[in-house]
């Protein structure tokens, strides 16, 4: 058990995470809301309250959501390869059952533990945002206590999800059968898509109804800004289909991103470990795909309101100038905010990635031993987490520009009283963080595994396990 | 033991090969003063019981261990000393590998598979080397298997695969290390029949590690390890014969 425990410190760090932005965000929505009452003019209105309510949870959400994807995958690695002892235990005469309930009150410790340390890391973040705000005068000192009872509903959103998405992940406990603890070391490559019929159906549904009502927000928004909530609905609808779908959406392009790297037998090894877990690199990957396309569609959204209102207001500069800062200020608040779940999605990429290489040692000594030099296999960690990142930064690019468009036409096109096409404005600045942030990912990914892997002795693949 | 200087037709040596793990008192000696060589296109077996040193050899043999004392030679080049690189690069090119778990690539097909060490190369087949390896799929009987990938396959046929992509790039030694070890006794011998072909057809030059006599009775010659000594050098032996000596080892230890 204490074994075990220590295998899932980045599934502690992760619920942490998710816990601490949790907590963190509602107690600045706390103090915030403390500092409206205080004010004469908004101080009456609960409905501001309600909104800075709302726009957390929806943040929250997303947070918890990556995380839950992220332990999910994580303990459904550590049980691919955890295999033979599994075997072994069964073949003694332990039952499935009670293996994959012992994984699964591992997560509903961890995701205590994360709640408690992320409500701490949390509270102490938001009261010093706040002692800092208040040194700087952006806003008045008021008094609050930092036990607000409402931070216990992301730190039981943490529990509940930790502890449900080690019992998904640990699905494939099951499945272990107890004579593989006696077969040869000759691995099957287990391909782990389930064929769940009625996941793809609901992602199919969702996907065509959803892009449905962004053609028709595109086409109302011609006429009555109104139209973008029609987008709005049908955005959300076709984005959740996609993340649905993940595992048949997300290896087509891992395979055309990978063939980019070339043909040298580094890049096309590679290429290929990158999908040969499909379901494992979808959930890698879709947590950086849903980060990306939120931040991407906010900033087009935002960018495209930008133009056109600089130039709606090209002959009143004084108004111009006071455009940029709102637009940009806004634009990073809410990246940041959507960008921290993009980080824990990271964090979850650079665990299971590393897991996956080293449960590959005896292949990675068959191929030191057949002529692949240490600099051959370091290329090849390389060019297999490259392909992860760019395969959903891409993806998260294009998803985003889509829909950053498609709100920005719904909202504004028919801002000018004749109905008109809006061209979508990229955010360059956005985009280009990204793209460095992605490369940065690549790296941390990388090299640890590709020292690790490196060193591996050719002999390992000739001993007898 | 006797390596004479009229002994040219020798395609790898050992000279007073010495292996020991650890230091002290609690050190193990795996190999101790071993001097031997191995005749161009013969194929020979290395037999002993487990903790004879017989894989401590062969590793040190194919350049991926380093002997404590003594030299190996691989042809002509001294291969006690080389750097990683060099010795990456000479396996590549000149040592082919059959392992007991077969160890293919998983995430390559058949033909992926064969063409590997070419491919590692950075070049492609000459059209000589074509024809071989075309042969080779022909004789092996892997013609309808090209696509297939290794989970597809049986233990037998991925054992066929190994021994093309030992074979398919004309190296100067084939390492075998127990080939058989996982296959049933029909298809282990056939993948021995396969190597035994290799040799006598076309002047394979194959060392196979091995603790079973019937395997070892495929081999041109058989040198028997004990303690990390060679104990024995016998010509093409029985099985029966093999049995006998190896008993008559275990009960004189």
């Amino acid at each position: 058990m204490n074994g075990r425990l220590r295998d899932q410190g980045p599934t502690l760090l992760v619920a942490t995470l998710a816990a601490a932005f949790g907590v963190a965000l509602l107690q600045v929505t706390g103090i915030l809301a403390a500092v409206l009452a205080e004010d004469d003019v908004t101080g009456s209105s609960g409905t501001v309250r309600l909104m800075l309510g709302i726009v957390a949870s929806v943040f929250i959400t997303i947070a918890v959501y990556v995380s839950a994807v992220v332990t999910a995958n994580t303990v459904a690695t550590i049980v691919a390869g955890r295999t033979r002892q599994i075997a072994l235990l069964r073949l003694i005469g332990s039952s499935a059952r009670s293996q994959r309930a012992a994984i699964a009150r591992e997560g509903l410790v961890i995701g205590a533990l994360g709640a408690a340390l992320g409500a701490v890391v949390g509270s102490a973040s938001a009261w010093v945002l706040g002692e800092v705000g208040v040194a700087q005068g952006v806003i008045p000192s008021v008094e609050r206590s930092l036990l607000d009872p409402v931070v216990l509903l992301p730190m039981g959103a943490v529990v509940l999800t930790t502890w449900l998405a080690a019992w998904t992940g640990s699905r494939r406990v099951l499945a272990v059968r107890p004579v593989q603890a006696l077969g040869n070391s000759a691995e099957a490559d287990l391909d782990e898509v389930s064929s769940r019929v009625g996941r793809t159906v609901a992602a199919w549904v969702f996907v065509i109804l959803g892009a449905l009502l962004l053609v028709l927000g595109v086409l109302v928004g011609l006429v009555r800004p109104e139209g973008v909530l029609i987008g709005l609905v049908g955005g959300i609808l076709s984005f959740t289909g996609i993340v649905l779908a993940a595992h048949r959406v997300m290896p087509p392009v891992l395979r055309a991103v990978g063939s980019l790297f070339g043909g040298r037998p580094a890049a096309r090894l590679a290429a290929e470990n990158a999908v040969r877990h499909p379901e494992r690199s979808a959930r890698m990957t879709i947590g950086i795909v849903i980060g990306v396309t939120l931040v991407t569609t906010f900033a087009v959204t935002m960018e495209s309101y930008r133009t056109m209102l600089t130039t709606a207001f090209a002959d009143e500069p004084a108004l111009q100038s006071e455009i940029g800062p709102m637009v940009d200020g806004t634009v990073a608040v809410f990246s940041a905010l959507i960008g921290f779940s993009a980080v824990i999605a990271a964090v979850g990429l650079v665990n299971t990635l590393s897991i996956s290489i080293m449960q590959r040692t005896r292949e990675l000594g068959l191929l030191r031993a057949l002529g692949f030099d240490r600099r051959q296999i370091r290329a090849m960690v390389l060019v297999e987490a490259a392909a992860l990142t760019v395969a959903a930064t891409a993806t998260g690019l294009v998803l985003g520009v889509v829909y950053g468009w498609a709100g920005a036409q719904s909202m504004l096109g028919s801002v000018g009283g004749a109905p008109a096409i809006v061209a979508p404005a990229i955010p360059w600045l956005i985009v280009a963080i990204v793209v460095v942030a992605a490369a940065l990912l690549t790296l941390a990914a990388s090299v640890a595994p590709m020292r690790r892997a490196a060193r591996v002795s050719p002999v390992v693949a000739l001993a007898v396990e | 033991m006797q390596i004479q200087p009229s002994d040219l037709g020798l395609i790898a040596r050992v000279a007073e090969l010495g292996k020991r793990y650890g230091s002290g008192s609690g050190s193990v000696t795996a190999l101790d003063d071993v001097s031997l060589g191995l005749r161009r296109g013969e194929f020979t077996a290395i037999m002993g019981p487990s903790g004879s040193g017989k894989s401590t050899l062969m590793h040190i043999m194919a350049g991926l261990d380093s002997p404590t004392s003594g030299r190996a030679w691989l042809g002509d080049t001294d291969i006690t000393e080389l750097s990683d690189s060099a010795l990456t690069v000479l396996r590549r090119r000149r040592i082919g590998f059959v392992f007991q778990s077969f160890n293919l690539v998983p995430t390559l097909d058949v033909r992926g598979n064969i063409m590997l060490p070419f491919e590692l190369d950075g070049r492609r087949p000459s059209r000589d080397e074509q024809e071989w390896i075309d042969e080779l799929v022909e004789t092996l009987g892997l013609g309808a298997r090209l696509r297939h990938r290794p989970h597809e396959l049986s233990g037998g046929q991925q054992q066929r695969v190994a021994i093309a992509r030992a074979l398919a790039t004309r190296p100067d030694l084939v390492f075998a290390d127990e080939p058989t070890g996982n296959l049933d006794s029909r298809t282990g011998r056939e993948v021995l029949g396969l190597l035994a072909a290799a040799s006598a057809r076309y002047g394979q030059s194959i060392a196979m590690v091995t603790h079973d006599p019937i395997a070892a009775s495929h081999a041109d010659r058989i040198l028997f390890l004990a303690d990390g000594r060679i104990v024995r050098d016998a010509g093409r032996s029985s099985a029966e014969d093999i049995s006998a000596f190896m008993l008559g080892m275990e009960t004189a230890a």
